[in-house]
């Protein structure tokens, strides 16, 4: 059927408009599942007809979603390769790192009737998998907070310094120390490939929390 | 049996990491459910006698007669192991117990284990009740004729609909307007219902409610009930929010209420009897209401007409001092009609219990956030009422517009008040012309 390029942004746009939405239901899936706010504040909605939860805190909402408006033209113009949600304890050293690594295929094709259906089935198989990682990982320590990273490259990462997608809402280079862990064990949670995206979750641990 | 699937279980917990639940391990094996609820039961055991490496957590779904708020009703609700034991103590009668779902993950809130169930559900959608203990042999899919029949039904009386009918109000469980809701997806499922069962299973649960005016109306319902038993599945969409985190509990009412409550819409319809199974709902375990939850979503084209067709029909008995005569907006919307069930198709879909395009007043709950004195943010739910139309359409122009005048011209009659297009709140964002929930996320709010 269609064969569309890349150039074809609006495609691209699409593309970006999905992935975007999921990692908004994943941020806060991830939010919930690791405790890293109390359950209370979370309520149970609808995406990919199946029930995620998702915050209720409006400051917490805006932060995430102005997060994911800045990332999405990176996504746009597939330049994000990473997409990173660090828990960090209390120290700010990350306990965990939940790594989206992104990538599209060069020649985005059409080629079926059912691949937004396939797509959405595929996303979720991977909130279903956020739900249930609790198993292989172990407890944080209380009074964890997160941050989200971005790898992207050198050029885009300049843009995104000099200009603001968002008022008041910068971006800036992360430390060294955010980026990289130390002892860090690698678990792997899921894969998905169609069409239009490729993705992998895996989550790295530190292999002594506390 | 051999002790092959000992094995098969065993790897889908521990190595895959999967929620193992008996619907899905009985899609995944082909046993029936009552085979694959014993596998998992001996899997458990076998696992806690070793007693060796990660530890397993096991949800359980128990069924049984409780009295809530003054009144009886047969309660099934899925609990996790540490709560089965209060659970059950708060029965009066304990009808049945089994175990649910085995998983290594302590899972804190219900979705995952519906969400293990959908995709296996969905990809046997046509047989998904194969290897299911309940059955209903008058529960076939309509033929293309019928299927026609209805529809054309449907387009005759599109609009009427009755005002009581989009009350998200969960207190009154027993008294069920005589009106199908349509599905609301996951919500649906815990909608209060009257227990009246037009389905025979073989389970042990399904012998406790029986007796004589359910078989009565279940003689009654046959007939009917062969258009969409699904719609008698999805009461009022009660808001209930459920504290227990991994606990759903369908609560019905049983015997006298359902009767004198059947009774009284049945009089309000007399000469539609397929008002009757419009307001019959059913009694079912959590399988089947999740099944069907499941099946209904494939099925929306072939509900909204049906349902609406019964909504309809009694509507006019009703309002007949009310309504203006009608067939002028009819000739209207004859035309359109192809693309305005496409419409309500998309429509069905929703959460608020919204069945077809409609503008009017309701009542919602609304999430209402605000600081208060000491700084801290408060969240209130609350019932507001508020102009609604619909939201999520295809994103079709033409037909839209079309649309949007005939029906305009339709509840031009109505009391309700009438809203211009401009307040119409489409999705904007729904450029995804397959699927339009994708995208409705961000308007949702």
């Amino acid at each position: 059927m269609a064969t569309l390029t890349r150039q074809d942004l609006n495609f691209g746009q699409v593309v970006a408009d999905i992935l975007c939405e999921f990692l908004e239901v994943a941020i806060h899936l991830i939010l919930y599942v690791r405790e890293v706010y109390p359950s209370g504040i979370f309520q149970k909605r609808k995406k990919y007809n199946v029930p995620v939860q998702m915050s209720c805190h409006p400051e917490l909402n805006q932060y995430i979603q102005d997060t994911l408006h800045c990332v999405k033209p990176l996504i746009e113009k597939n330049e994000a390769e990473k997409v990173v949600v660090v828990i960090m304890d209390k120290e700010h050293h990350p306990v965990e790192r939940f790594v989206f690594e992104i990538s599209q295929p060069p020649l985005l094709s059409i080629s079926s009737e059912t691949l937004l259906s396939h797509v959405e089935q595929l996303l979720r198989a991977v909130i279903l998998k956020i739900s249930v990682c609790d198993a292989v990982l172990d407890n944080n320590p209380p009074g964890c907070t997160f941050t989200v990273l971005v790898h992207t490259r050198e050029a885009a990462a300049r843009n995104m310094e000099k200009v603001q997608v968002i008022k008041d809402f910068p971006w800036i280079v992360a430390d060294e120390q955010e980026v990289h862990m130390e002892e860090a064990k690698l678990i792997p949670l899921k894969t998905m490939t169609s069409d239009i995206l490729k993705m992998q979750l895996y989550v790295e641990e530190k292999t002594q929390k506390t | 049996m051999d002790d092959l699937y000992l094995d098969n279980i065993d790897e889908f917990v521990h190595d895959q990491n999967k929620i193992v639940t008996y619907k899905w391990l009985s899609l995944t094996l082909g046993v029936h459910v009552n085979t694959a609820k014993q596998m998992l039961y001996h899997y458990l055991e076998q696992k806690r006698r070793e007693s060796s490496g990660t530890p397993l957590h096991a949800t359980y779904l128990v069924s049984g007669k409780c009295v809530e708020n003054g009144s009886t009703c047969h309660k099934v609700s899925v609990v996790r192991e540490d709560k089965l034991d209060a659970v059950k103590a708060k029965m009066d009668v304990t009808v049945s117990v089994h175990v649910y779902s085995v998983q290594r993950a302590e899972l804190k809130d219900s979705s995952p284990l519906y969400s293990t169930d959908y995709d296996a559900v969905k990809e046997n959608l046509k047989n998904c009740n194969k290897y299911s203990a309940i059955h209903c042999a008058a529960a076939v899919p309509m033929s293309s004729v019928e299927l026609q029949r209805a529809q054309e039904m449907a387009l005759v009386t599109p609009v009427e609909k009755e005002i009581s009918k989009p009350r998200l109000n969960e207190s009154t469980s027993a008294t069920s307007k005589p009106s199908a809701k349509q599905p609301t997806g996951i919500m649906g499922m815990f909608a209060s219902k009257n227990a009246s069962k037009s389905q025979e299973s073989s389970k042990e649960v399904k012998t406790e409610q029986k007796d004589d005016s359910a078989l009565v109306e279940t003689s009654k319902t046959k007939p009917a009930s062969k258009a969409n038993p699904m719609s008698n599945f999805f009461g009022k969409p009660s808001q209930k929010k459920v504290d227990e985190k991994p606990n759903k509990s369908v609560k019905e009412e049983t015997d006298g209420d359902s009767a004198t409550s059947g009774t009284a819409s049945i009089k309000k319809s007399q000469p539609s009897p397929k008002s009757e199974f419009a307001i019959k709902e059913e009694q079912s375990k959590m399988s089947s209401a999740l099944k069907v939850e499941s099946k209904d979503t494939r099925n929306k084209s072939k509900r909204p007409e049906v349902v609406d067709s019964d909504d309809e029909k009694m509507e006019s008995q009703q309002k007949k001092r009310r309504l203006v005569p009608d067939s002028p907006p009819v000739l209207n919307i004859r035309t359109p009609s192809p693309k305005k069930q496409v419409k309500r198709e998309s429509v069905s879909h929703k959460e608020e219990s919204s069945e077809v395009k409609r503008r009017k007043r309701r009542r919602v709950l609304k999430s209402h956030t605000f600081v208060d004195e000491e700084g801290s943010f408060v969240t209130e739910k609350g019932y507001v009422s508020e102009s609604y139309s619909e939201s999520e359409e295809e994103p079709e122009p033409n037909s839209q517009a079309k649309d949007s005048s005939s029906l305009k011209q339709s509840f031009g009659k109505r009391e309700e008040e009438k809203k211009e297009k401009s307040q119409k709140k489409t999705s904007a964002a729904n450029k995804l012309t397959k699927q339009p929930s994708i995208m409705g996320f961000f308007q949702k709010k």
